[in-house]
């Protein structure tokens, strides 16, 4: 409210004066190379630097960016297709890699599997026998897949042993291999919350936008909607625009109606910071000096207004995407998510979300690893940008 | 010993019913103790009918002490109903049909039934059960425009015409129709039973017939409740036993309202039933139910619930077991699955899509899908080999079990399935190696599922690898329980996977009518069982011949006042079934893990879990387990 | 400051009328009614459905009347303070909620009230030793709590607790006192069980806590009056609260718009998983059985509690704040 002040009532224009004396453009001290770099130095340049500071910002960053690589080859980076089942080794836990075998190296390998069935509590178990070492190959042929459900393939980075299963993570109530189903759970998992935010920024930059730049009834009704959304809790909404998908999509629909269900519900938060940015901008000096000018709205908008809150704004989207993710998994436990036969990690915690896994099957809770390195390293990475976004520190 | 001999024969039988009372002394549970000595309550002999109903058990237990079971929602106090299973006629252990509430019943030809009921019975408030609870119900309830806006409950027309009630004395009743009503006893002995009585001496307070207008219009008032009509219908409960004032039956009393975290129960002092010492039943004097969220209570049974099989799955057994081991405290019980199958898929025979609706009907093509599911795989993957690989049938301790039932069109054989399939000409194949339909579509099945469970998943996943086999796809649509239906119902869906037929060991007396075009619940033709059920209003005519056959021999079982023309009929029907492979059974008989404390007795160690007949623990009767530890009995506050 | 009041007091009318509309149309939007849900739940185990009950229900409680009128009806309803009635519970709606309502306040005041304990000191430690080792380590702890999706930890946790310090699972207390009327013993019980839910249910909200109150404290430290101060010699105690502390702790008052809502919806997710007698499974099942009125009402109670907090913290930075409070009247 503060920010919003009237620009005129200004006091007398001064009289005019020039002064008499040459002007030397150089009567300040030259810079040093090192000081040029940051006094010329972009916003985004100044941003990457501050940026570097903060460490484990760095870090996340890096785990980041390497897992969205892993996305792009998640059929050549798990040992099986998630569906490969493996009826004779069901519920497998995770199965050690060795390197020496009796004292002698030999490379990574697994031990073979014995399975005893007991039928008085219904309970496979499976014990390592420390005479078959299994060898586990690299760069090899094993399930078809077609990647990226278009081009055929059946390279792998790693494959099971010949001769015997390798279910490094264990194996569920199907035999499936968990690490296999954590890797292309990843793919849907880490895309949903970047295209959730991403329908969060559209449409909090545009209403945002529209209701800080104009003010007036547009920000009043602009501010309405977003009281209106935030007073009715997630729960019913989640319920509702899951409920008006429709039926007869398939899936992968589906899932974009969920992405889009997300970002519907999330960007008032993001709206807000843009209109109240936007309101703080349009009185700093750069863009009354801009107006005085006569640049037009559009140039100060665009060229003014909008580098200096994108950072910012990014900073925003960063802290939101956990958030997403975190709001798939908990959709998937109200059974609105995304629901078998796609494997998210929302999915996968919702089938580990019973008493049996919890002290029969424990390894079926590891999809809860990753989710907490991604939301983790998004919340600092996230940080670390704001604190770089921010000029004033 | 004169008594003794005579309940030695007629172990056997279960229960004996209606024996003539032989007893020195009736013996009044501890429990009212006090409030016989203050006279608040008569002694027991006057509690009881002139011949209480005298059960017989496998040891003799003691009264007291309370049992503790786990329920989900507050609307499961029925199921209480349901487990007491005080019945006007009740299956005993051979599901046969004897007399329970009522003494004696006799029927004659098949369409006229008359009830004695028990001198001196009286409901749980005190006031005596006579036929003016039946007047009550067929004159003031069932026959009165308000409270029932779609006239007679349905089971109690034949022909579109009700029946004629009479009352010949106050301990008589008579139901007569002009021609035989196989279906009614049945339906009184229900898990969710048809009522033909009703407290009418506390009903009457909220009638409109019987109350004076103003003061119903003040109760109607205070109540929040729009009209006296539904006031009544709120007050008038037995089966979802919600109303701790409604006088009932039962052997234990609701004592406090819903909503609450915990209800308690307590022993009916006018209770009908002894035990062959002459012990007022039940046993317990107390049931507790305590409310905990569905995916708790296979972790809590084993600590906090007596007796619990509700909401207990399969795959909770491992748990269960490893706690029965460790702690000591319970049995782990498998009890046999009365249900037809575990999971069935049903093709939509009635679907839209006229393609599918043409490929499905074709026999050849139902067929070889049921030949292609692997069910000895899906058996030993999910159910430790523990069931029965089959069609979705009756099951082999049914009297009418053939083992060609389970066994037709229902062995894995790819060959033979594609054979079948070749035959119809869906030679050309697609991508994927996936047949085509005769529009050139490929041949994908889409499978709406309620996803109610993993173990549908992971079912359907099994079939859909044995399919492909067959040059089939498949692909799952989960949707919630509401939709699916609708859109079985609407002919949207080409095929859903469900639980099995309900009642998979029917004798020639249970009405066959889960096996014929009857009811829109059967997902295989919703739209004939609609027609069937709303007299041609709605849905479509059954347009098959085969199926055409069933609906007739239904009506030939409804009018069969004969048991083994009733097994005639059966056996045609189940024929038919059989050969048309109208559903895909999976596995049948996947045990149902009962947790049963170890202090408490009576409880059978091998047994049938079955909804309908024998209302899960009903046809047990819990009311003569026993505890034999002395507890605290829980409490409720006044409300 | 009073047009201000009024001016503010006026613009919550409309605000409420769309919210009820919102409410209503978000309840409405999955398809069928109450009864379809209850017909499906009784006949997905094999129970029968009396038609004629049906029929009955659906005539009583003007579910075969058009949208429109429902809403009028509803709403009519609320303004004369009339909550409707539940027809899951066959109870008038204010005694469904009932006593759960004030277990969810116990529950909530105190998951607040951890959050706050729990992440002030690591905040202000973080702000004051900032990228220190400590600063990382704290934070990451907070965060942890954020990270971890809270069924399956919810459930983890009841599992040990039941394990080790013999805790029965889920609820709120020893079964022999539910329902049962308040007594010491049964305040101990729940004690002992309340501290499952409230670890749950407060550790995300640690997280953001303590950025936030780290944020706001840095900023304060990095100001001109703090430098002054320590240069001249304040003890650093002193001068972290006498001035950066409060200032910092301004931005807690907008909170409470969020708070009052919160206090008495709980965490829904975590409820149910543990079983909790709280209004948040309450909440959800109304919602999944359509339970109309119950979820209307209850949502709409929520969503006034929410107006109302940003209302009162609107009132409270006018009064705190002089620019608000005299630019409203005056021009600058």
């Amino acid at each position: 409210m503060n920010e919003r002040t009237s620009s005129d009532g200004a006091s007398a224009p001064l009289p005019h004066y020039v002064s008499p004396a040459p002007f030397d453009p150089y009567s300040v001290e030259r810079t040093t190379p090192e000081q040029e770099k940051i006094y010329l130095a972009s916003q985004w340049k100044l941003m990457a630097l501050k940026f570097k500071r903060h460490r484990v910002a760095v870090v996340s960053a890096i785990v980041l960016a390497l897992m969205y690589l892993a996305v792009l080859g998640v059929e050549f980076l798990s040992p099986y297709h998630q569906d490969t089942r493996n009826v004779q080794h069901i519920y497998v836990p995770p199965q050690p890699v060795h390197l020496f075998h009796k004292g002698e190296f030999i490379g990574p390998f697994v031990y073979a599997l014995d399975y005893k069935l007991d039928m008085s509590n219904l309970k496979r178990t499976f014990t390592e026998n420390p005479e078959k070492p299994l060898k586990i190959r690299f760069f090899c042929r094993g399930d078809r897949y077609n990647w990226w459900g278009v081009v055929p393939g059946d390279l792998h980075l790693v494959c099971p042993p010949e001769g015997g299963p390798m279910f490094l993570l264990g194996s569920d109530r199907l035999g499936r291999d968990m690490l296999s189903r954590v890797l292309y759970g990843m793919r849907i998992s880490l895309t949903i919350g970047i295209m959730g935010v991403a329908v969060s920024i559209v449409l909090g930059i545009a209403l945002g936008g529209l209701a800080g730049y104009y003010g007036g009834w547009v920000d009043d009704i602009v501010q309405r909607v977003i009281e209106v959304i935030r007073s009715i809790p997630h729960l019913p909404l989640w319920l509702a625009l899951a409920a008006i998908l429709p039926v007869t999509w398939s899936p992968l629909w589906i899932y974009f109606g969920i992405t889009i269900i997300l970002g519907l519900i999330d960007w008032t938060g993001l709206a807000r910071a843009v209109r109240s940015r936007l309101l703080s901008l349009r009185e700093e000096d750069f863009c009354v000096a801009a107006q005085l000018m006569g640049a037009s709205p559009r140039r100060i908008i665009f060229r003014h207004l909008m580098p200096s809150f994108m950072s910012h704004l990014i900073a925003s989207a960063t802290l939101a995407i956990p958030n997403m993710i975190l709001g798939e998994t908990a959709l998937s436990f109200l059974g609105l998510g995304i629901r078998p036969p796609i494997t998210s990690w929302g999915v996968l915690l919702n089938e580990a979300q019973n008493i049996n896994v919890v002290v029969l099957y424990p390894w079926l809770m590891l999809p809860i690893v990753p989710v907490i390195i991604v939301v983790l390293a998004f919340n600092f990475m996230g940080d670390g940008l704001r604190d770089a976004a921010d000029p004033y520190r | 010993m004169k008594r003794r001999d005579f309940l030695l024969t007629s172990l056997g039988a279960g229960l004996v019913m209606g024996a003539p009372s032989a007893f020195a002394d009736f013996i009044s549970s501890p429990f009212f103790k006090d409030a016989e000595a203050k006279g608040d309550l008569p002694p027991v002999a006057e509690r009881l009918p002139k011949n209480p109903a005298v059960a017989a058990m496998p040891e003799i237990g003691r009264q007291g002490g309370e049992i503790r079971m786990l329920m989900a929602s507050d609307k499961d106090t029925r199921i209480l109903v349901a487990y007491s299973y005080a019945r006007l006629v009740c299956y005993d252990r051979d599901y046969k049909l004897v007399p329970d509430i009522c003494e004696s019943f006799t029927e004659e030809e098949g369409r006229i039934f008359t009830f004695k009921l028990r001198e001196g019975h009286k409901w749980s408030d005190g006031e005596p059960f006579t036929s003016d609870a039946f007047r009550y119900f067929w004159e003031d309830v069932a026959n009165n425009e308000e409270l029932m806006p779609t006239g007679v409950p349905k089971i109690l027309t034949v022909d579109g015409k009700p029946a004629k009630v009479e009352y010949p004395d106050a301990l008589t009743v008579r139901y007569s129709w002009d021609k035989p009503n196989a279906e009614f006893l049945p339906q009184l002995a229900g898990a969710s039973p048809l009522y033909i009585y009703r407290p009418g001496h506390y009903l009457k307070k909220f009638h409109e017939k019987h109350q004076d207008a103003a003061k119903l219009a003040e109760a109607v008032k205070e109540s929040g409740q729009p009209s006296w009509a539904a006031l009544h219908n709120r007050r008038d409960n037995q089966y979802r036993n919600d109303n701790p004032k409604l006088p009932s039956l039962d052997p234990w009393v609701l004592q406090n309202k819903p909503p609450a975290e915990r209800f308690i129960f307590k022993r009916n002092p006018y209770y009908y039933r002894v035990d062959e010492k002459g012990q007022q039943l039940p046993y317990a004097d107390q049931v507790v139910f305590t409310k905990t969220d569905s995916k708790l209570i296979p972790a809590k049974a084993a600590d906090d619930s007596d007796l619990q099989a509700r909401n207990i799955r399969f795959d909770n057994y491992t748990f269960l077991k490893e706690k029965e081991e460790k702690q000591r405290k319970i049995w782990v019980r498998l009890w046999d699955d009365g249900r037809g199958s575990k999971l069935a898929l049903y093709p939509n025979l009635t679907t839209n899509d006229v393609v599918w609706r043409g490929v499905l009907r074709d026999v050849r093509c139902r067929r070889a899908l049921s030949m292609a599911i692997n069910r000895d795989e899906i058996n030993q993957a999910i159910y430790f080999g523990l069931g029965v690989p089959g069609n979705n049938t009756v099951l082999n301790f049914s009297p009418l079990y053939k083992p060609e039932y389970t066994t037709t069109w229902a062995t894995y054989d790819v060959d033979q399935a594609n054979q079948l399939l070749d035959e119809m000409g869906l030679t050309k194949r697609g991508d994927n190696n996936i047949r085509l339909l005769p529009d050139g579509r490929p041949m994908i099945v889409i499978v709406d599922t309620a996803g109610e469970s993993t173990e549908e998943t992971d079912v359907l996943q099994l079939v859909r690898d044995s399919w492909k086999k067959i040059g089939v796809d498949l692909f799952t649509k989960p949707s919630e329980l509401e939709v699916f239906r609708n859109r079985i119902f609407a002919g949207e869906s080409i095929m859903s996977v469900w639980v099995g037929v309900d009642n998979g060991f029917p004798n020639a007396d249970m009405s066959p009518w889960e096996f014929t075009p009857t009811s829109q619940q059967q997902l295989q033709w919703a739209k004939w069982g609609q027609y069937y059920e709303t007299k041609g209003e709605a849905g479509e005519k059954v347009d098959m011949p085969e199926a055409q056959k069933l609906a007739e021999l239904m009506d030939a079982w409804r009018q069969a006042t004969k048991s083994d023309a009733r097994a005639k009929t059966w056996n045609e029907i189940l024929a038919i079934w059989t050969d048309q492979v109208y559903t895909f059974g999976t596995v049948s008989n996947v045990p149902q893990p009962v947790v049963v404390n170890r202090h408490l007795h009576n409880v059978p160690e091998k047994a049938i879990w079955s909804w309908e007949p024998g209302a899960q623990f009903g046809v047990y009767k819990p009311d003569t387990f026993w505890l034999d530890e002395n507890r605290r009995l829980s409490t409720v506050a006044d409300q | 400051m009073f047009r201000y009041f009024v001016q503010r007091l006026l613009v919550m009318v409309p605000t409420l009328i769309v919210i009820s509309i919102a409410i209503f149309v978000i309840i409405q939007a999955p398809p069928g009614d109450f009864l379809e849900s209850y017909i499906s739940e009784l006949q997905s185990q094999g129970e029968a459905v009396d038609p004629a009950k049906i029929e009955f229900l659906r005539r009583t409680y003007g579910l075969d009347l058009p949208l429109y009128m429902q809403y009028l009806k509803w709403a009519g309803g609320l303004l004369q303070g009339n909550l409707g009635y539940s027809f899951e519970h066959s109870l008038p709606v204010n005694e469904v909620v009932g006593d759960r309502l004030s277990l969810t306040v116990v529950v909530s005041l105190a998951s607040i009230l951890f959050v706050w304990v729990v992440s002030f000191p690591i905040a202000v430690y973080s702000a004051v030793r900032q990228y220190s080792i400590g600063d990382y380590f704290f934070t990451f702890l907070g965060y942890i709590g954020l990270a971890t999706p809270s069924f399956l930890f919810a459930l983890i946790l009841l599992y040990f607790a039941k394990e080790y310090f013999d805790i029965s699972i889920g609820g709120l207390m020893e079964p022999q006192y539910m329902d049962a009327p308040w007594s010491w013993a049964k305040f101990q019980s729940i004690l002992s069980h309340l501290w499952i839910p409230v670890l749950v249910i407060g550790l995300p909200g640690t997280a953001g806590m303590i950025r936030r109150l780290r944020a706001n404290l840095l900023d304060e430290l990095n100001k001109q009056y703090v430098v002054t101060g320590r240069a001249k010699g304040l003890p650093p105690g002193r001068l972290l609260v006498k001035y950066p502390l409060r200032v910092s702790l301004n931005p807690f008052i907008a909170d409470i718009g969020s708070l009052l809502p919160e206090l008495i919806s709980g965490s829904v997710i975590v409820s149910v998983v543990m079983s909790l007698p709280l209004t948040g499974p309450m909440l959800l099942d109304a919602l999944r059985s359509q339970d109309m009125y119950l979820a209307g009402s209850f949502l709409m109670f929520m969503a006034f509690l929410t107006v109302l907090g940003v209302f009162i913290s609107d009132i409270l930075l006018a009064l705190l704040d002089p620019r608000i409070r005299l630019g409203a009247g005056a021009t600058k």
